[in-house]
C-alpha cells in the first residue's frame, strides 16, 4: 500500500501575540510548527505503516525553510519526503494549491491512500484536501476521527452535524483528518530526529511536476484580497483590577446588576 | 551517517521542549525541591531511546550514540536548564563523566563502556573532586595501588573519598581521578564494587533534583582494564583536555538558568498593572531590571555559539575561550535571576513561582566546573601572555579590526569595541609597565574586563556579518540593536574600570593623561541615544519573548 | 513579489498592512521580500497606487450571462427526523438582499429525497426559484453524487453566486465543486455585500487580528460558506410560493465505493447546545487545564449555561472540538458571555461579540478581548473563579 499524506509548515498559533496598539500580528520570533491536524494524519498514516507495511510519503508545499516538517515526518516513520518550493507557486490560494499538489501526487505515481489534516490553522478554510481529490478523479472523506485501511478499502469514523458516521470506501481515496479532544501530538527521539537525516526529500519546481503554469500562483488562484482593515473598535468596557476575591466579588456584583442572579 | 544539521538541532530540541512540557510540570519539580530528592524516574525516561535518548548525544557513533557536536549539546544543555537545573545537572554528569573516556579511552574500552552506557542507559557520574582538590586538581588524595600478580600489574586498589559528587549517590558507572604510582589516573568504577561506597545526599542551596554524594573507596579493586587509556599519569591531561568543552557547557547553564528567570519576571510584568499600565510597558523597570540581563545573554549567546562552531574544529582546546563564556554567561544569569526576583517583588521571594528556585539553582554555576575566580584567573593568564607575546599589540591588532568593521557596517558598535579594545590594550600595559599584576586581586579583575570586551566584542563581530545567532529568537535589527548597546557599555566598563585599577594601585599616575590615554571622553561620547535604543531593545523583549 | 512603481514616497502604510511582514523602507522606497506571498493586501493600503500584483495573462471570461443567487438548503437529519437546517434560512435572508443589489432572483437548491414538503417555509424568505433535485438516490448525503448534482446545475444555469452553509456536509461539498469549476470559495464568511457587481467576502484573515474583503473578479460563480447564526432569519415574502423547477441528475457510478456503515447521534441535552443556551461560559489557554474547566463547568451549572472554548484551548486538548467558538467553531449570541483566559484573537471574537453583556478575565491588561467586553477583570481567571463559586453560594 502507498499513503501520500500532505503536510504543511504553519506558524505556532498559541505564540501568535497581537500588538496591543496596532491590533496588528507580531510574527518576528514565532516558530513554525507541523500543522496539527497534519500531525495527527501523518500518524494515522504511521500506524497503519505499522500494521501492513505500507510505504508513507509525505508532500509539503512551501518555501525552502518548509523542509522542516519533512524532516519531522521522517523522523516520526515516514519513508520518503516531497518538497514543491518554487516561486511560481507563491499567490496560490486554495485551488492553485490542491492544483499543485495534486499535480505532485500524480508525478509520485502510485498511491492507494492519500491523507491530509482537514484544515490548516493558519487558513482554517479545509478546502484543500477535498480540491485534491477533485483534481486527481478520487473519493475524498473529510473530518474523519479514526481511520482503519486495509487491503483495498478504508473504514473511518467520520463527524457529521451532532454525531458520527462509520463509513467503508474504495481506495485510491483521500481522507482528511481531524483529532480528538485528547490528542497529544508526539514528537520524535533524538536518534530518530538524526537517522532522519538519511532519508530522501526531493525538492520539485512547477516544472518538475509539469504543471500548467497558468494554474499556478495567482494566476490560478480566483480569489483577490480587495482590502485589508482592522475590526471595528467598540468603546471599551469597565475595567477593574485587584485581588481574585476582590474580583470575584467585583463579578458577583456585575451578575447581580445586569440580573442574572438574584 | 552525516553530522546533525541545524534542522535536526531544532527536532531534538523541538522534542526535549515537547517532553518537558507534558512530564515535568513545575509542581513536579516544586515538590522535589522540596524533598530533595532526583525525579530519578524522569532522568531515566529521558535516557530511553524510544523517548528521547538525550545522553546517546555524548556518544560517539560506532558506538550506539549520536555522536553530538558541541553546538547541539550546548543548545540541550541550555534548554536543560531551563527546564531545571538540577535536572541538567543529573543529566551533565553523565556527558561529564563519559569524558574522560572520550578523551583518553582505548578502542576497546570505549567500546565496552560506551555500548553499556548507550544500551544499558546507565547514569554516569564524574568522581574528580575532593575535599581538598577542588578547582585545582593537584592535591589529589586518593590513591590507587598496583595489584601485582606474577609480576604484572592485573589491577589496583583505590582508597580515598571524593566530594560533592553529581550523580554520586545514584549512577551505575563511575569515572574516578586517582593518583596512580604513575601519576594522576582515570579508573571505571562501577557501583556495588565491595568497599565502594557512597555517602547521604548532600542538602543543597540549590540544583534540589540533582544528587549530589561523596564517595568513599576503601581498597576497592579495579581491574587493570579498567585505567582508562591504559596508561598512567595521564589523568590531568585527560581533564584538562576538555575544559574548553564542559565550561561551555555550564555557560549554556548560566545562560538558560538567566533567560528563564528574566522571561518569567517579564511575563509577570506583562500581567501585573501598576498605574494604569502593565509594568513590563515601564521604562525605568525594564531598563533597571529585565532588559540589560537580556541584551548580556544575547551577547554571551553569540559568544558561546561561536566557540562552539570553532571547537568542532578544532576539537579540543580553547580552555580560554571556555572559561570566558563560563564566566560570563554564569554571572549575567546569575545577576539576571537575582533580579528577576525583585522584578516580581513579593512573587518573587515566594515558591509560588520558579524564580526564587532558579536563584538558588543558578548559583551552583558560578562555582562548579572551575568557580568564577579561577576562570578569572585563567583568562587572565591565557591573554597576558597573548600580551606579552605581542609587545602589547594583542588588542590593538583586534582595536584595528573592529574599526575596519565599523567603516563598513556603522550600526553594531563596532566602534565603541574598536574604543575598548585600545583601553584595554593600555590598562593591560600600564599594569606590565607599573608591574601591577603582583596584585592578585587586579590579575582577577583583569580578566573580568578581558571577558567583557572579548564577549562584546564577538557578538558585534557577529552582526556585523549578519549573522543571527543559531537558537537566537530575535531577528538581525534587534540583535543588531543590542550588539550596539552591549558594545557601548563594555567599553565604558573597560575604560572606567580600568582606571580605577590603575589608578588605585599605582597612585604615581596621571589621572588626566590616564583618561586621555584609554580615552574616556571619546567612549562616553558614543553613549549618546544609548537610552532610546534600550527602549527599543524592550519593545522587542516584550513583542518576542512569550513563554 | 508584489510590483512597487516609482509613484512610491515611502510613507509606510504599506509596511504596517502586510500580515506577513514582507514590506520594508529602505531609501524612502517600499521594498519586498521574499517573505512575500502575493496576498495583495497592500495594494488597497497605498495612497498613491504604487502597489500591484503581478499581472496574470488570465483571460477574461464573459461574466454576463452568469445570473442569480444561488443558496445551498441543506436537509439535515437528527436520527429520527429530516428537516431543513436553519443556516438555510439565514443564507437565503442574506441572500435576498445581495440578490435585491444585484438585480437577480435568488434561488434556492434543495437536493433529496422527498423533500416538496420544504418548499412553502423555504420560499417565505424572498427566495424567487427552487431548483429541487428530488430522488430517493439522494435519501443520503454522498459527495460525489451531491457534487455532481450541484455542478451539473451550475452548468446549466450559470448563477453569479452559491452560498453554502459552513456545516460539515458544506465544507465537504463546496470545495469538490469550487475545484471542478475553476473558481473561488471563500470559507467561513461573517460579512458577504455587493461592489461594483462583485460579491465581497468579509473574513478574518491571516491568522491574525486583521479582517480581509475578498473577492472573485474574473470567476464566476462566486462561492463562499457561511457559519450557522452568522446571520439573521428574516422572513420577507410570507405566504409566498416560489417557483419551483425540478431537476433530474444521474448518480455517477463512482459514488457506489463509498458507503455509509452506522450512522450515530450524541445525545445533547439543552444545555450542551452552545448556540441557544442563555449563558455561555468560555475558556481559553489561561484556563490551563482540566481542573480549570472544571471550574468553568460548575461556574455555567451553577448560572445556568453552556461551556465553550476558544481555539487554543481545543488545540490543548481542553475541550471537545464542537465546543469551539469562533469564526472556524460555533457562533453564539447569548445574554451572558463569560470569557476566561481568552487572549481574543479576532477569530473568538467574530463568534462570540453579539452577545448581550460580556465579561473578560484575563491576566493581560491589554488582551483584544477587553476591546469588546462590557466588563474586563484584569486577574488570573483560574485563581478567580473559586471565590466566584464560593460567592454565589452565599
Amino acid at each position: 500500500m502507498n499513503i501520500i499524506v500532505c503536510i504543511k509548515q504553519v506558524p505556532d498559533s498559541s505564540q501568535v501575540k497581537v500588538d496591543p496598539k496596532t491590533g496588528t500580528l507580531i510574527r518576528a520570533g514565532v516558530p513554525s510548527i507541523l500543522n496539527p491536524y497534519d500531525h495527527y494524519a501523518l500518524e494515522k498514516a504511521l500506524e497503519i505503516k505499522a500494521k501492513t507495511g505500507a510505504k508513507v510519503t509525505v508532500l509539503s508545499m512551501g518555501p525552502n525553510q518548509a523542509v522542516a516538517v519533512l524532516r519531522l515526518a521522517l523522523a516520526l516513520g515516514a519513508d520518503e519526503g516531497v518538497l514543491l518550493s518554487d516561486r511560481a507557486f507563491a499567490g496560490s490560494d486554495t485551488w492553485a494549491t490542491s492544483y499543485a499538489l495534486a499535480t505532485a501526487i500524480r508525478k509520485i505515481g502510485a498511491y492507494d491512500l492519500i491523507l491530509c489534516g482537514q484544515m490548516a490553522i493558519d487558513g482554517d478554510t479545509a478546502q484543500t484536501g477535498p480540491g485534491i481529490a477533485r483534481h486527481l478523479d478520487i473519493p475524498q472523506l473529510t473530518f474523519c476521527e479514526r481511520i482503519d485501511a486495509n487491503n483495498n478499502q478504508v473504514i473511518v469514523k467520520k463527524l457529521i452535524e451532532g454525531g458520527h458516521q462509520i463509513v467503508q470506501a474504495q481506495m485510491p481515496v483521500l481522507v482528511t483528518m481531524t483529532f480528538p479532544a485528547d490528542y497529544a501530538p508526539k514528537y520524535p527521539s533524538f536518534l530518530a530526529a538524526h537517522k532522519a537525516q538519511d532519508k530522501q526529500i526531493f525538492t520539485w519546481t512547477a516544472a518538475d511536476i509539469q504543471a500548467d503554469v497558468h494554474k499556478l500562483g495567482l494566476e490560478g488562484s480566483p480569489t483577490r484580497v480587495d482590502r485589508i482593515f482592522p475590526p471595528p473598535a467598540r468603546p471599551k468596557g469597565e475595567m477593574f483590577s485587584g485581588s481574585a476575591m476582590e474580583l470575584a466579588n467585583k463579578f458577583v456584583e456585575i451578575l447581580k446588576k445586569e440580573s442574572i442572579v438574584k | 551517517m552525516a553530522k546533525n544539521d541545524l534542522i535536526t538541532r531544532n527536532l531534538m530540541l523541538d522534542s526535549l521542549r515537547q517532553y518537558a512540557k507534558n512530564r515535568i510540570s513545575f509542581n513536579l519539580i516544586r515538590e522535589h525541591d522540596a524533598k530533595n530528592e532526583i525525579p530519578l524516574d524522569i532522568l531515566k525516561e529521558m535516557y530511553d531511546h524510544n523517548v528521547l535518548g538525550v545522553h546517546l548525544l555524548l556518544i560517539p557513533e560506532e558506538y550506539g550514540g549520536l555522536g553530538g557536536q558541541t553546538t547541539e549539546i550546548y543548545r540541550v544543555c541550555e534548554q536543560l536548564a531551563r527546564i531545571d537545573l538540577g535536572i541538567a545537572t543529573g543529566v551533565f554528569a553523565t556527558f561529564l563523566g563519559s569524558d574522560p573516556l572520550n578523551v583518553g579511552g582505548t578502542p576497546e574500552q570505549k567500546a565496552k563502556w560506551f555500548k553499556k552506557i548507550a544500551h544499558e542507559n546507565k547514569l554516569v557520574a564524574y568522581g574528580a573532586t575532593e575535599a581538598d582538590a577542588g578547582s585545582d586538581l593537584v592535591s589529589l588524595r586518593t590513591r590507587a595501588e598496583h595489584v601485582i600478580k606474577d609480576g604484572k600489574v592485573v589491577g589496583y586498589k583505590i582508597t580515598g573519598s571524593k566530594m560533592w559528587i553529581s550523580n554520586g549517590g545514584v549512577a551505575d558507572i563511575y569515572t574516578v581521578l586517582a593518583l596512580a604510582p604513575g601519576g594522576p589516573s582515570w579508573f571505571i568504577v562501577e557501583k556495588g564494587t565491595p568497599g565502594f561506597t557512597q555517602d547521604v545526599h548532600e542538602d543543597k542551596h540549590g540544583i534540589r533534583l540533582s544528587n549530589t554524594a561523596g564517595l568513599a573507596f576503601d581498597e576497592v579493586y579495579v581491574p587493570a582494564e579498567n585505567l582508562i587509556g591504559l596508561k598512567e599519569g595521564q589523568g590531568f591531561l585527560q581533564a584538562q583536555a576538555v575544559f574548553g568543552y564542559t565550561r561551555l557547557m555550564v555557560a549554556a547553564f548560566g545562560l538558560g538558568g538567566g533567560e528563564e528567570a528574566v522571561e518569567t519576571a517579564l511575563e509577570y510584568a506583562g500581567q501585573r498593572i501598576q498605574a494604569g499600565g502593565p509594568l513590563s510597558q515601564k521604562q525605568g523597570f525594564m531598563l533597571k531590571l529585565i532588559t540589560p540581563h537580556y541584551i548580556r545573554f544575547e551577547a554571551v549567546r553569540a559568544y558561546i555559539d561561536w566557540t562552539a562552531k570553532q571547537l568542532e574544529v578544532n576539537n579540543h582546546g580553547l580552555a580560554t575561550e571556555g572559561a570566558i563564556a563560563k564566566l560570563y554567561a554564569t554571572e549575567s544569569g546569575n545577576k539576571a535571576a537575582e533580579d528577576a526576583i525583585q522584578a516580581m517583588g513579593g512573587f518573587g521571594y515566594t515558591k509560588e513561582f520558579s524564580v526564587e528556585k532558579i536563584k538558588r539553582d543558578v548559583k551552583i554555576t558560578c562555582i562548579y566546573e572551575g568557580t568564577s575566580e579561577v576562570l578569572e584567573m585563567t583568562i587572565f593568564r591565557g591573554r597576558w601572555q597573548e600580551h606579552l607575546k605581542s609587545r602589547g599589540q594583542y588588542y590593538v591588532k583586534q582595536a584595528e579590526e573592529f574599526e575596519a568593521l565599523h567603516a563598513q557596517n556603522p550600526d553594531v558598535g563596532a566602534d565603541s569595541v574598536a574604543l575598548g579594545f585600545r583601553a584595554l590594550a593600555r590598562v593591560l600595559e600600564d599594569c606590565r609597565v607599573n608591574k601591577l599584576t603582583r596584585h592578585q586581586y587586579i590579575t582577577f579583575q583583569l580578566g573580568d574586563l578581558i571577558t567583557e570586551m572579548e564577549v562584546a566584542a564577538v557578538f558585534t563581530r557577529q552582526c556585523a556579518n549578519k549573522l543571527v545567532t543559531e537558537g537566537s529568537r530575535f531577528d538581525l535589527a534587534s540583535l543588531c540593536t543590542m550588539a550596539r548597546v552591549n558594545a557601548r557599555q563594555s567599553a565604558f566598563k573597560v575604560a572606567s574600570e580600568g582606571m580605577r585599577l590603575v589608578l588605585g594601585t599605582c597612585p604615581a599616575i596621571n589621572t588626566t593623561e590616564l583618561a586621555q590615554a584609554v580615552n574616556l571622553v571619546a567612549i562616553e561620547d558614543k553613549m549618546r541615544g544609548l537610552i532610546e535604543d534600550m527602549d527599543v531593545v524592550s519593545a522587542k523583549l516584550r513583542d518576542t519573548l512569550k513563554k | 513579489m508584489i510590483q512597487i512603481s516609482e509613484k512610491c514616497v515611502g510613507c509606510g502604510k504599506c509596511v504596517s498592512a502586510c500580515p506577513f511582514g514582507a514590506l520594508s523602507l529602505s531609501n524612502r522606497k517600499a521594498v519586498a521580500s521574499a517573505a512575500c506571498t502575493l496576498c495583495g493586501s497592500c495594494v488597497s493600503v497605498c495612497p498613491m497606487g504604487a502597489l500591484s500584483l503581478p499581472a496574470t495573462g488570465a483571460v477574461k471570461k464573459d461574466l454576463s450571462s452568469y445570473k442569480g443567487v444561488w443558496v445551498f438548503v441543506e436537509i439535515g437529519n437528527n436520527g429520527r427526523t429530516s428537516f431543513v437546517r436553519p443556516v438555510g434560512y439565514e443564507l437565503l435572508s442574506k441572500g435576498r438582499e445581495l440578490a435585491t443589489q444585484l438585480g437577480e432572483e435568488l434561488c434556492a437548491v434543495i437536493i433529496g429525497s422527498n423533500i416538496s414538503g420544504y418548499f412553502a417555509e423555504i420560499s417565505q424568505y424572498g427566495t424567487d426559484k427552487i431548483y429541487a433535485v428530488d430522488s430517493p438516490a439522494y435519501q443520503q448525503y454522498n459527495t460525489l453524487a451531491y457534487a455532481n448534482a450541484m455542478i451539473t446545475l451550475i452548468r446549466k444555469y450559470n448563477p453569479s453566486v452559491v452560498l453554502f452553509p459552513s456545516t460539515y456536509v458544506g465544507r465537504d461539498l463546496s470545495p469538490r465543486i469550487s475545484s471542478e469549476l475553476f473558481v473561488g470559495l471563500t470559507a467561513d464568511c461573517t460579512g458577504l455585500s455587493v461592489k461594483q457587481g462583485n460579491l465581497i467576502q468579509t473574513r478574518p484573515a491571516f491568522g491574525g487580528n486583521i479582517m480581509a474583503d475578498i473577492k472573485c473578479p474574473d470567476y464566476r460563480p462566486q462561492m463562499a460558506t457561511v457559519r450557522p447564526n452568522v446571520f439573521k432569519k428574516v422572513v420577507t415574502t410570507p405566504g409566498r410560493m416560489a417557483a419551483v423547477v425540478n431537476e433530474t441528475v444521474s448518480v455517477p457510478v463512482k459514488a457506489g465505493t463509498v458507503r455509509v456503515l452506522e450512522t450515530h447521534f450524541d445525545p445533547v441535552s439543552a444545555k450542551d447546545k452552545l448556540d441557544e443556551a442563555p449563558v455561555v461560559i468560555a475558556g481559553g489557554r489561561g484556563m490551563k487545564d482540566k481542573a480549570g474547566f472544571d471550574l468553568l463547568e460548575n461556574l455555567a451549572a451553577r448560572l445556568g449555561g453552556a461551556v465553550g472554548a476558544s481555539r487554543a484551548a481545543i488545540d490543548l486538548g481542553l475541550k471537545e472540538k464542537e465546543k469551539q467558538i469562533g469564526q472556524s467553531g460555533v457562533t453564539v449570541a447569548s445574554k451572558l458571555y463569560v470569557a476566561c483566559g481568552i487572549s481574543g484573537a479576532v477569530q473568538h471574537i467574530v463568534g462570540m461579540e453579539h452577545s448581550e453583556v460580556i465579561i473578560g478575565i484575563n491576566k493581560d491588561a491589554n488582551a483584544p478581548i477587553f476591546n469588546v467586553c462590557k466588563y474586563g477583570l484584569v486577574g488570573d481567571a483560574k485563581q478567580i473563579l473559586p471565590y466566584i463559586l464560593e460567592g454565589l453560594e452565599k
